[in-house]
């Protein structure tokens, strides 16, 4: 017998099993009235999009500019030895 | 005493309402599920629709009809009372927050499936950061079967209850493909519906879910063939 088939024999007798029963209702509908879960509202859903898009639009002009400031330190810094120099 | 009414997820929609009177018209009413009592889908999205415009009664209908089915989901990702229970309610707060996203294509259990493999796949991520998984023992494997097969005597949920184990010691990626396929009964695209994989991506999980379930009973000293 194939070892899958001992897995799929065992699964077979345990979907017989029967479920614990359970009621969820009341304690379900209180979460909502007692106000802990809200759904978001309208403005909460735009300040929500708008935070996501802005930072999805900021990371990559935070990583642009890093990489010119980077790049362009070189020159400003030869620059600004270069004054210091001529003023002493 | 609760109050009949609930915050609104979002206004009416009435595409719902639309679907639900095109099926009223042209489609039985009645839900697909071959292992349980059928539920009319008419009714689902009606009370899905008063649940959105605030109607507790609704909601609570919605709950009665469906948490049996729900329950079942979730016994298989946890078997204390307790945790269960939990889970069932998270699977309808859940549900509740995002209703406005229920289409009223497909009917509702299905939908209510999904959530709930969602729940229970997140517990088990849970615990697994936690390191909380229960042991297994050989003993309770051999103690279930008599040879090639399951032993006569095994209970159902003894038979559980050792799978319950076994799946447990595999990474929850793992555990969730084969409890789908073994235990739920799962094909590929009704585990890609469940899981919201891919199918290609739903083959391959359950081909190395398969391998590491294999190799594991293999270092537990669990005779294969």
């Amino acid at each position: 017998m194939k070892w899958d088939q001992k897995i799929e024999e065992l699964a077979a007798r345990a979907r017989e099993e029967r479920v614990p029963c359970v009621d969820v209702t009341s304690a379900v509908l209180a979460t909502f009235t007692a106000g802990s879960v809200q759904p978001l509202t309208v403005a909460e859903r735009f300040w929500m999009w708008l935070a996501a898009v802005s930072s999805a639009v900021a990371v990559p002009v935070a990583v642009t500019a890093f990489i010119l400031s980077t790049r362009s330190a070189g020159p400003l810094n030869e620059i600004v030895e270069a004054i210091s120099w001529a003023i002493q | 005493m609760i109050d009949a009414s609930l915050p609104l997820p979002r206004p009416v929609w009435i595409e719902a309402a639309i679907l639900a009177a095109v099926r009223a018209i042209v489609m039985p009413c009645q839900s697909e599920r071959p292992d349980g009592p059928a539920v009319p889908i008419r009714d689902d999205v009606e009370d899905v629709r008063q649940a959105q415009q605030g109607d507790a009664d609704a909601y609570r209908r919605l709950v009665e009809r469906h948490q049996d089915h729900v329950a079942r989901i979730l016994w298989r990702f946890s078997r204390d009372r307790g945790t269960h229970e939990e889970l069932v309610q998270d699977v309808f707060v859940e549900a509740y927050l995002s209703l406005s996203r229920y289409r009223g294509k497909a009917p509702l259990e299905h939908w209510l499936a999904r959530i709930a493999t969602r729940v229970g796949y997140r517990h088990w991520k849970e615990k697994a950061r936690r390191r909380r998984t229960e042991p297994f023992d050989v003993q309770e494997w051999d103690a279930a079967m008599d040879g090639d097969h399951v032993a006569g005597t095994v209970e159902p949920n003894d038979a559980a209850e050792v799978l319950h184990h076994v799946f447990a010691q595999l990474a929850p990626r793992d555990r969730l493909v084969l409890t789908l396929r073994y235990l739920e009964q799962c094909d590929v695209v009704e585990t890609a519906r469940r899981t919201g994989w891919t199918r290609t991506m739903v083959k391959v999980q359950t081909l190395r879910a398969r391998n590491r379930l294999r190799r594991l009973l293999e270092q537990h000293g669990v005779e294969l063939t």
